[in-house]
Protein backbone atom coordinates (compact mmCIF):
# COMPACT_ATOMS: atom_id res chain seq x y z
CA UNK A 1 0.00 0.00 0.00
CA UNK A 2 2.72 2.38 0.99
CA UNK A 3 4.84 1.67 -2.05
CA UNK A 4 1.80 2.13 -4.22
CA UNK A 5 1.20 5.47 -2.65
CA UNK A 6 4.81 6.47 -3.17
CA UNK A 7 4.66 5.42 -6.76
CA UNK A 8 1.52 7.46 -7.15
CA UNK A 9 3.23 10.56 -5.89
CA UNK A 10 6.34 9.94 -7.96
CA UNK A 11 4.49 9.25 -11.15
CA UNK A 12 4.42 11.80 -13.90
CA UNK A 13 2.19 14.80 -13.69
CA UNK A 14 -0.15 13.79 -16.50
CA UNK A 15 -0.69 10.43 -14.87
CA UNK A 16 -1.50 12.21 -11.63
CA UNK A 17 -4.05 14.30 -13.41
CA UNK A 18 -5.68 11.24 -14.88
CA UNK A 19 -5.77 9.58 -11.47
CA UNK A 20 -7.19 12.70 -9.92
CA UNK A 21 -9.94 12.94 -12.50
CA UNK A 22 -10.75 9.27 -12.17
CA UNK A 23 -10.87 9.57 -8.38
CA UNK A 24 -13.10 12.61 -8.61
CA UNK A 25 -15.46 10.89 -11.01
CA UNK A 26 -15.61 7.85 -8.78
CA UNK A 27 -16.19 9.99 -5.73
CA UNK A 28 -18.90 12.00 -7.45
CA UNK A 29 -20.74 8.94 -8.68
CA UNK A 30 -20.48 7.24 -5.30
CA UNK A 31 -21.76 10.31 -3.51
CA UNK A 32 -24.77 10.80 -5.76
CA UNK A 33 -25.64 7.19 -6.45
CA UNK A 34 -28.46 6.86 -3.97
CA UNK A 35 -29.49 10.48 -3.82
CA UNK A 36 -32.17 12.28 -5.80
CA UNK A 37 -32.30 16.05 -5.80
CA UNK A 38 -35.92 16.86 -6.67
CA UNK A 39 -36.49 19.28 -9.56
CA UNK A 40 -37.11 22.94 -8.80
CA UNK A 41 -40.64 23.42 -7.52
CA UNK A 42 -43.12 25.45 -9.56
CA UNK A 43 -44.95 26.77 -6.52
CA UNK A 44 -44.20 28.09 -3.07
CA UNK A 45 -46.27 25.43 -1.37
CA UNK A 46 -45.60 21.95 -2.75
CA UNK A 47 -47.49 19.04 -1.31
CA UNK A 48 -46.02 16.05 -3.12
CA UNK A 49 -47.35 13.71 -0.45
CA UNK A 50 -50.96 14.81 -0.70
CA UNK A 51 -51.55 15.44 3.00
CA UNK A 52 -53.20 18.84 2.67
CA UNK A 53 -56.49 19.79 0.99
CA UNK A 54 -56.45 21.63 -2.35
CA UNK A 55 -57.96 24.80 -0.93
CA UNK A 56 -55.49 24.93 1.95
CA UNK A 57 -52.57 24.33 -0.43
CA UNK A 58 -53.72 27.21 -2.62
CA UNK A 59 -54.18 29.43 0.41
CA UNK A 60 -50.69 28.64 1.73
CA UNK A 61 -49.22 29.23 -1.70
CA UNK A 62 -50.77 32.68 -2.00
CA UNK A 63 -49.67 33.57 1.53
CA UNK A 64 -46.10 32.66 0.68
CA UNK A 65 -46.17 34.52 -2.64
CA UNK A 66 -47.61 37.59 -0.96
CA UNK A 67 -44.86 37.36 1.64
CA UNK A 68 -42.23 37.55 -1.08
CA UNK A 69 -43.93 40.60 -2.59
CA UNK A 70 -43.89 42.35 0.77
CA UNK A 71 -40.49 41.33 2.11
CA UNK A 72 -38.57 39.77 -0.82
CA UNK A 73 -37.95 36.75 1.44
CA UNK A 74 -38.69 33.53 -0.38
CA UNK A 75 -40.23 30.91 1.86
CA UNK A 76 -40.91 27.54 0.24
CA UNK A 77 -42.66 24.55 1.77
CA UNK A 78 -42.05 21.07 0.35
CA UNK A 79 -43.86 18.05 1.70
CA UNK A 80 -42.44 14.76 0.40
CA UNK A 81 -43.44 11.22 1.20
CA UNK A 82 -39.90 9.94 1.66
CA UNK A 83 -36.35 11.21 1.72
CA UNK A 84 -34.49 10.01 -1.40
CA UNK A 85 -31.03 9.95 0.11
CA UNK A 86 -28.89 8.03 2.57
CA UNK A 87 -27.43 11.22 3.98
CA UNK A 88 -28.37 13.01 7.12
CA UNK A 89 -31.50 15.14 6.70
CA UNK A 90 -29.56 18.34 7.43
CA UNK A 91 -26.99 17.65 4.70
CA UNK A 92 -29.51 16.47 2.16
CA UNK A 93 -31.96 19.34 2.58
CA UNK A 94 -29.11 21.85 2.42
CA UNK A 95 -28.12 20.47 -0.97
CA UNK A 96 -31.72 20.55 -2.20
CA UNK A 97 -32.35 24.11 -0.98
CA UNK A 98 -29.08 25.23 -2.56
CA UNK A 99 -29.97 23.54 -5.85
CA UNK A 100 -33.38 25.22 -5.88
CA UNK A 101 -31.79 28.63 -5.29
CA UNK A 102 -34.51 29.81 -2.93
CA UNK A 103 -34.06 33.45 -1.87
CA UNK A 104 -32.76 36.51 -3.70
CA UNK A 105 -29.22 36.16 -4.96
CA UNK A 106 -27.75 39.18 -3.18
CA UNK A 107 -29.72 38.97 0.05
CA UNK A 108 -29.61 35.17 0.21
CA UNK A 109 -32.90 35.34 2.06
CA UNK A 110 -34.53 31.99 1.46
CA UNK A 111 -36.15 29.58 3.88
CA UNK A 112 -37.33 26.08 2.98
CA UNK A 113 -39.44 23.94 5.25
CA UNK A 114 -38.96 20.30 4.29
CA UNK A 115 -41.34 17.62 5.56
CA UNK A 116 -40.84 13.90 4.94
CA UNK A 117 -44.09 12.27 5.95
CA UNK A 118 -43.08 8.61 6.02
CA UNK A 119 -39.76 9.32 7.70
CA UNK A 120 -41.63 11.48 10.23
CA UNK A 121 -38.91 14.10 9.91
CA UNK A 122 -38.82 17.77 9.07
CA UNK A 123 -36.16 20.40 8.65
CA UNK A 124 -36.10 24.16 8.22
CA UNK A 125 -33.23 25.28 5.99
CA UNK A 126 -32.29 28.91 6.49
CA UNK A 127 -30.36 30.91 3.87
CA UNK A 128 -27.24 32.81 4.84
CA UNK A 129 -29.03 36.15 4.88
CA UNK A 130 -31.63 35.07 7.41
CA UNK A 131 -29.42 33.24 9.88
CA UNK A 132 -29.58 36.29 12.13
CA UNK A 133 -33.35 36.63 12.08
CA UNK A 134 -34.04 32.92 12.25
CA UNK A 135 -31.22 31.33 14.25
CA UNK A 136 -31.02 27.60 14.79
CA UNK A 137 -32.51 27.78 18.27
CA UNK A 138 -35.64 29.52 16.95
CA UNK A 139 -35.88 27.18 13.98
CA UNK A 140 -35.71 24.30 16.41
CA UNK A 141 -38.36 25.91 18.56
CA UNK A 142 -40.64 26.21 15.52
CA UNK A 143 -40.29 22.58 14.46
CA UNK A 144 -40.33 21.19 17.98
CA UNK A 145 -43.01 23.24 19.67
CA UNK A 146 -45.14 24.81 16.95
CA UNK A 147 -45.30 22.15 14.25
CA UNK A 148 -44.58 18.85 15.96
CA UNK A 149 -47.62 18.75 18.29
CA UNK A 150 -49.92 19.14 15.26
CA UNK A 151 -48.08 16.51 13.22
CA UNK A 152 -48.21 14.09 16.14
CA UNK A 153 -51.97 14.21 16.08
CA UNK A 154 -52.01 13.87 12.28
CA UNK A 155 -53.01 17.47 11.67
CA UNK A 156 -50.64 18.37 8.84
CA UNK A 157 -52.62 21.39 7.76
CA UNK A 158 -52.57 22.92 11.23
CA UNK A 159 -48.87 22.15 11.71
CA UNK A 160 -47.90 23.70 8.39
CA UNK A 161 -50.07 26.76 9.05
CA UNK A 162 -48.41 27.23 12.43
CA UNK A 163 -44.96 26.68 10.93
CA UNK A 164 -45.50 29.18 8.13
CA UNK A 165 -46.88 31.78 10.54
CA UNK A 166 -43.93 31.33 12.92
CA UNK A 167 -41.37 31.62 10.14
CA UNK A 168 -43.09 34.78 8.88
CA UNK A 169 -43.04 36.22 12.36
CA UNK A 170 -39.33 35.58 12.77
CA UNK A 171 -38.11 36.99 9.45
CA UNK A 172 -40.67 39.66 8.56
CA UNK A 173 -38.69 42.73 9.57
CA UNK A 174 -35.40 41.74 7.98
CA UNK A 175 -35.77 42.97 4.39
CA UNK A 176 -38.16 45.11 2.36
CA UNK A 177 -39.88 43.76 -0.73
CA UNK A 178 -40.41 45.26 -4.16
CA UNK A 179 -44.08 44.33 -4.40
CA UNK A 180 -43.28 41.66 -6.96
CA UNK A 181 -42.09 38.08 -6.91
CA UNK A 182 -39.17 36.86 -8.99
CA UNK A 183 -41.59 35.39 -11.54
CA UNK A 184 -43.54 38.63 -11.79
CA UNK A 185 -40.38 40.68 -12.21
CA UNK A 186 -39.17 38.38 -14.90
CA UNK A 187 -42.34 39.10 -16.88
CA UNK A 188 -40.68 42.33 -17.96
CA UNK A 189 -37.51 40.69 -19.19
CA UNK A 190 -38.72 39.57 -22.67
CA UNK A 191 -39.28 43.16 -23.82
CA UNK A 192 -35.80 44.18 -22.72
CA UNK A 193 -34.41 41.07 -24.39
CA UNK A 194 -36.27 41.83 -27.61
CA UNK A 195 -35.00 45.39 -27.74
CA UNK A 196 -31.40 44.32 -27.33
CA UNK A 197 -31.91 41.59 -29.95
CA UNK A 198 -33.32 44.18 -32.35
CA UNK A 199 -30.38 46.51 -31.81
CA UNK A 200 -28.04 43.59 -32.36
CA UNK A 201 -29.72 42.67 -35.66
CA UNK A 202 -29.52 46.27 -36.88
CA UNK A 203 -25.84 46.24 -35.95
CA UNK A 204 -25.30 43.03 -37.91
CA UNK A 205 -27.03 44.41 -40.98
CA UNK A 206 -24.96 47.59 -40.85
CA UNK A 207 -21.73 45.60 -40.59
CA UNK A 208 -22.59 43.24 -43.39
CA UNK A 209 -23.43 46.24 -45.60
CA UNK A 210 -20.13 47.89 -44.77
CA UNK A 211 -18.31 44.66 -45.54
CA UNK A 212 -20.13 44.27 -48.82
CA UNK A 213 -18.96 47.73 -49.80
CA UNK A 214 -15.41 46.85 -48.74
CA UNK A 215 -15.48 43.63 -50.71
CA UNK A 216 -15.15 45.69 -53.89
CA UNK A 217 -11.57 46.43 -52.82
CA UNK A 218 -10.31 42.90 -53.16
CA UNK A 219 -11.74 41.06 -50.15
CA UNK A 220 -13.72 37.99 -50.90
CA UNK A 221 -17.36 38.66 -50.25
CA UNK A 222 -17.78 35.31 -48.56
CA UNK A 223 -15.54 36.25 -45.67
CA UNK A 224 -17.60 38.92 -44.00
CA UNK A 225 -20.82 37.19 -43.20
CA UNK A 226 -20.51 34.19 -40.98
CA UNK A 227 -17.67 35.45 -38.76
CA UNK A 228 -19.95 37.56 -36.66
CA UNK A 229 -22.73 35.07 -36.25
CA UNK A 230 -21.29 32.69 -33.63
CA UNK A 231 -21.05 35.34 -30.96
CA UNK A 232 -24.69 36.31 -31.40
CA UNK A 233 -27.81 35.49 -29.41
CA UNK A 234 -25.95 35.18 -26.12
CA UNK A 235 -27.27 38.31 -24.50
CA UNK A 236 -30.71 38.32 -26.02
CA UNK A 237 -33.87 36.50 -25.08
CA UNK A 238 -34.13 36.47 -21.29
CA UNK A 239 -36.56 34.17 -19.49
CA UNK A 240 -39.88 33.45 -21.08
CA UNK A 241 -40.41 30.88 -18.37
CA UNK A 242 -42.99 32.61 -16.21
CA UNK A 243 -45.67 30.00 -15.79
CA UNK A 244 -48.15 31.73 -13.57
CA UNK A 245 -51.19 30.19 -15.21
CA UNK A 246 -53.69 27.98 -13.44
CA UNK A 247 -54.72 30.36 -10.69
CA UNK A 248 -51.67 30.02 -8.43
CA UNK A 249 -48.65 32.23 -8.07
CA UNK A 250 -45.66 30.55 -9.66
CA UNK A 251 -42.39 30.27 -7.84
CA UNK A 252 -38.92 30.75 -9.19
CA UNK A 253 -35.79 30.85 -7.07
CA UNK A 254 -33.81 34.06 -7.08
CA UNK A 255 -30.48 32.25 -6.72
CA UNK A 256 -30.14 32.34 -2.93
CA UNK A 257 -27.62 30.18 -1.13
CA UNK A 258 -27.61 28.09 2.01
CA UNK A 259 -24.85 27.38 4.49
CA UNK A 260 -26.44 24.70 6.64
CA UNK A 261 -28.29 27.01 9.02
CA UNK A 262 -31.56 25.86 10.50
CA UNK A 263 -32.84 22.97 12.55
CA UNK A 264 -35.25 20.08 12.42
CA UNK A 265 -37.25 17.61 14.45
CA UNK A 266 -38.73 14.20 14.08
CA UNK A 267 -42.16 13.34 15.35
CA UNK B 1 3.18 46.32 -56.28
CA UNK B 2 -0.27 46.79 -54.98
CA UNK B 3 -0.54 43.08 -54.33
CA UNK B 4 2.80 43.07 -52.48
CA UNK B 5 1.71 45.90 -50.22
CA UNK B 6 -1.47 44.06 -49.39
CA UNK B 7 0.55 40.93 -48.66
CA UNK B 8 2.93 42.78 -46.31
CA UNK B 9 0.06 44.47 -44.57
CA UNK B 10 -1.65 41.13 -44.19
CA UNK B 11 1.45 39.61 -42.63
CA UNK B 12 1.76 42.43 -40.15
CA UNK B 13 -1.90 42.14 -39.29
CA UNK B 14 -1.49 38.41 -38.74
CA UNK B 15 1.57 38.90 -36.54
CA UNK B 16 -0.16 41.57 -34.49
CA UNK B 17 -3.12 39.28 -34.20
CA UNK B 18 -0.91 36.44 -32.92
CA UNK B 19 0.77 38.70 -30.36
CA UNK B 20 -2.65 39.88 -29.27
CA UNK B 21 -3.94 36.32 -28.94
CA UNK B 22 -0.95 35.19 -26.88
CA UNK B 23 -1.18 38.27 -24.68
CA UNK B 24 -4.87 37.79 -24.16
CA UNK B 25 -4.30 34.14 -23.35
CA UNK B 26 -1.64 34.99 -20.75
CA UNK B 27 -3.67 37.78 -19.24
CA UNK B 28 -6.89 35.82 -19.25
CA UNK B 29 -5.25 32.80 -17.65
CA UNK B 30 -3.58 34.89 -15.00
CA UNK B 31 -6.82 36.62 -14.15
CA UNK B 32 -8.66 33.35 -14.02
CA UNK B 33 -6.10 31.83 -11.67
CA UNK B 34 -6.22 34.86 -9.41
CA UNK B 35 -10.00 34.67 -9.32
CA UNK B 36 -9.92 30.98 -8.48
CA UNK B 37 -7.32 31.53 -5.80
CA UNK B 38 -9.35 34.31 -4.30
CA UNK B 39 -12.42 32.15 -4.13
CA UNK B 40 -10.34 29.51 -2.33
CA UNK B 41 -9.21 32.12 0.21
CA UNK B 42 -12.75 33.38 0.57
CA UNK B 43 -14.03 29.90 1.27
CA UNK B 44 -11.24 29.38 3.74
CA UNK B 45 -12.38 32.45 5.64
CA UNK B 46 -15.86 30.92 5.77
CA UNK B 47 -14.42 27.67 7.10
CA UNK B 48 -12.53 29.51 9.84
CA UNK B 49 -15.66 31.45 10.59
CA UNK B 50 -17.82 28.43 11.31
CA UNK B 51 -15.11 26.69 13.31
CA UNK B 52 -14.73 29.85 15.37
CA UNK B 53 -18.46 29.89 15.90
CA UNK B 54 -18.26 26.42 17.34
CA UNK B 55 -15.37 27.32 19.62
CA UNK B 56 -17.37 30.30 20.87
CA UNK B 57 -20.30 28.10 21.81
CA UNK B 58 -18.25 25.83 24.02
CA UNK B 59 -17.80 27.90 27.22
CA UNK B 60 -21.55 28.43 27.35
CA UNK B 61 -22.16 24.75 26.74
CA UNK B 62 -19.71 23.66 29.40
CA UNK B 63 -21.22 26.03 31.93
CA UNK B 64 -24.72 24.79 31.27
CA UNK B 65 -23.73 21.16 31.47
CA UNK B 66 -21.66 21.71 34.60
CA UNK B 67 -24.78 22.97 36.31
CA UNK B 68 -26.34 19.53 36.03
CA UNK B 69 -26.00 17.47 39.20
CA UNK B 70 -22.64 15.62 39.29
CA UNK B 71 -22.14 15.62 35.55
CA UNK B 72 -19.36 13.35 34.39
CA UNK B 73 -16.17 15.38 34.64
CA UNK B 74 -14.00 13.51 32.16
CA UNK B 75 -16.13 14.50 29.17
CA UNK B 76 -15.96 18.15 30.11
CA UNK B 77 -12.22 18.02 30.70
CA UNK B 78 -11.79 16.46 27.30
CA UNK B 79 -13.82 19.18 25.60
CA UNK B 80 -11.98 21.96 27.37
CA UNK B 81 -8.63 20.46 26.41
CA UNK B 82 -9.67 19.91 22.82
CA UNK B 83 -10.82 23.49 22.56
CA UNK B 84 -7.52 24.71 23.95
CA UNK B 85 -5.58 22.66 21.42
CA UNK B 86 -7.76 24.05 18.63
CA UNK B 87 -6.83 27.52 19.83
CA UNK B 88 -3.16 26.64 19.51
CA UNK B 89 -3.43 25.68 15.83
CA UNK B 90 -4.27 29.12 14.53
CA UNK B 91 -3.96 29.62 10.78
CA UNK B 92 -4.26 32.84 8.83
CA UNK B 93 -8.02 33.30 8.43
CA UNK B 94 -7.66 35.30 5.20
CA UNK B 95 -5.35 33.04 3.29
CA UNK B 96 -5.94 29.37 2.69
CA UNK B 97 -3.03 27.18 3.82
CA UNK B 98 -0.68 26.15 1.05
CA UNK B 99 1.06 23.56 3.21
CA UNK B 100 -0.72 20.22 3.45
CA UNK B 101 0.81 19.42 6.86
CA UNK B 102 -0.54 22.66 8.29
CA UNK B 103 -4.04 21.89 7.14
CA UNK B 104 -3.75 18.37 8.46
CA UNK B 105 -2.77 19.64 11.89
CA UNK B 106 -5.69 22.04 11.87
CA UNK B 107 -8.02 19.27 10.84
CA UNK B 108 -6.70 16.91 13.50
CA UNK B 109 -7.25 19.44 16.27
CA UNK B 110 -10.75 20.26 15.06
CA UNK B 111 -11.53 16.57 14.64
CA UNK B 112 -10.61 15.96 18.27
CA UNK B 113 -13.02 18.66 19.34
CA UNK B 114 -15.74 17.17 17.13
CA UNK B 115 -15.27 13.79 18.75
CA UNK B 116 -15.34 15.24 22.24
CA UNK B 117 -18.51 17.14 21.46
CA UNK B 118 -20.36 14.23 19.95
CA UNK B 119 -19.36 12.15 22.96
CA UNK B 120 -20.81 14.83 25.20
CA UNK B 121 -24.11 14.72 23.35
CA UNK B 122 -24.25 10.97 23.84
CA UNK B 123 -23.40 11.20 27.54
CA UNK B 124 -26.06 13.84 28.03
CA UNK B 125 -28.69 11.26 27.13
CA UNK B 126 -28.19 9.84 30.61
CA UNK B 127 -29.11 13.10 32.31
CA UNK B 128 -32.86 13.69 32.04
CA UNK B 129 -32.41 16.92 33.96
CA UNK B 130 -30.33 18.31 31.08
CA UNK B 131 -32.58 17.07 28.36
CA UNK B 132 -35.43 19.05 29.92
CA UNK B 133 -33.28 22.17 30.28
CA UNK B 134 -34.38 24.83 27.76
CA UNK B 135 -31.01 26.48 27.75
CA UNK B 136 -29.28 23.22 26.98
CA UNK B 137 -31.75 22.33 24.22
CA UNK B 138 -31.19 25.66 22.56
CA UNK B 139 -27.43 25.22 22.83
CA UNK B 140 -27.72 21.76 21.37
CA UNK B 141 -29.68 23.12 18.40
CA UNK B 142 -27.00 25.76 17.88
CA UNK B 143 -24.25 23.22 18.14
CA UNK B 144 -25.90 20.91 15.62
CA UNK B 145 -26.48 23.85 13.30
CA UNK B 146 -22.84 24.78 13.59
CA UNK B 147 -21.75 21.25 12.75
CA UNK B 148 -23.98 21.41 9.68
CA UNK B 149 -22.44 24.70 8.68
CA UNK B 150 -18.98 23.26 9.14
CA UNK B 151 -19.73 20.39 6.81
CA UNK B 152 -21.22 22.75 4.21
CA UNK B 153 -18.32 25.19 4.31
CA UNK B 154 -15.76 22.41 4.21
CA UNK B 155 -17.50 21.04 1.14
CA UNK B 156 -17.56 24.48 -0.48
CA UNK B 157 -13.90 24.98 0.34
CA UNK B 158 -13.01 21.63 -1.17
CA UNK B 159 -14.84 22.35 -4.39
CA UNK B 160 -13.19 25.79 -4.63
CA UNK B 161 -9.79 24.13 -4.16
CA UNK B 162 -10.72 21.48 -6.69
CA UNK B 163 -11.58 24.11 -9.30
CA UNK B 164 -8.34 25.92 -8.61
CA UNK B 165 -6.19 22.79 -8.60
CA UNK B 166 -7.77 21.51 -11.79
CA UNK B 167 -6.94 24.81 -13.47
CA UNK B 168 -3.38 24.77 -12.14
CA UNK B 169 -2.76 21.19 -13.21
CA UNK B 170 -4.44 20.89 -16.58
CA UNK B 171 -3.23 21.86 -20.01
CA UNK B 172 -2.75 24.57 -21.17
CA UNK B 173 -3.01 26.51 -17.93
CA UNK B 174 -0.38 24.39 -16.17
CA UNK B 175 2.33 25.82 -18.48
CA UNK B 176 1.60 29.31 -17.22
CA UNK B 177 0.65 28.49 -13.64
CA UNK B 178 4.14 27.24 -12.86
CA UNK B 179 5.81 30.32 -14.34
CA UNK B 180 3.51 32.69 -12.44
CA UNK B 181 3.94 30.84 -9.14
CA UNK B 182 0.54 29.24 -8.73
CA UNK B 183 0.84 25.91 -6.97
CA UNK B 184 -1.88 23.40 -6.05
CA UNK B 185 -3.52 23.81 -2.65
CA UNK B 186 -4.33 21.10 -0.10
CA UNK B 187 -7.94 20.34 0.77
CA UNK B 188 -9.84 18.66 3.57
CA UNK B 189 -9.87 14.91 3.53
CA UNK B 190 -12.48 12.72 5.12
CA UNK B 191 -10.94 11.64 8.40
CA UNK B 192 -10.03 8.02 8.75
CA UNK B 193 -13.03 6.41 10.36
CA UNK B 194 -15.23 9.46 9.87
CA UNK B 195 -17.87 7.25 8.28
CA UNK B 196 -18.19 5.37 11.57
CA UNK B 197 -19.70 7.08 14.60
CA UNK B 198 -17.13 7.94 17.25
CA UNK B 199 -16.64 5.30 19.93
CA UNK B 200 -18.22 5.99 23.28
CA UNK B 201 -16.42 4.80 26.36
CA UNK B 202 -18.15 4.89 29.69
CA UNK B 203 -15.16 5.09 31.97
CA UNK B 204 -16.62 6.38 35.19
CA UNK B 205 -13.54 5.86 37.31
CA UNK B 206 -10.43 7.21 35.63
CA UNK B 207 -10.63 10.40 33.60
CA UNK B 208 -9.96 10.16 29.89
CA UNK B 209 -6.36 10.84 28.88
CA UNK B 210 -5.94 14.50 28.08
CA UNK B 211 -5.58 14.83 24.30
CA UNK B 212 -2.81 16.97 22.95
CA UNK B 213 -2.27 18.11 19.38
CA UNK B 214 1.36 17.01 19.39
CA UNK B 215 0.37 13.43 20.11
CA UNK B 216 -0.18 12.67 16.44
CA UNK B 217 2.86 10.76 15.18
Amino acid sequence: MKSRLRRYFLSSRSENVIHLIAALLLFASAATAAEVIPPKPARYFNDYAGVVSQTAALRFNEQLAQFERETSNQVVVAVFTKMQSDSDIADYTQRVAQAWGVGQKERRNGVVLFVFVQDRKMFIQVGYGLEGALPDAIAFDITERRIKPHFRSGDYEGGLAAGIASIFQAIRGEYKGTGKTVVEQRGRAPTAGLVSLLIFIIFLVAISRALRRLSGYGYSSRRGGPIFIPMGFGGGGGGWSSSSGGGFSGFSGGGGSFGGGGAGSSW
Amino acid sequence: MNKFAIGCGGLIVILLFLVLVVGLFFGGTYNRLVRLQQSVDQQWAQVQNVYQRRADLIPNLVNTVQGAANFEKSTLVEITNARASVGRVQLDPNKAPSDAAQLEQFQAAQGQLSNALSRLLVVVERYPELRANQNFLSLQAQLEGTENRISVERGNFNSAVQNYNTAVRTFPTNMIAGVLGFSPRPFFTAQAGAERPPPVQFNFGSPAPAPSPAATP
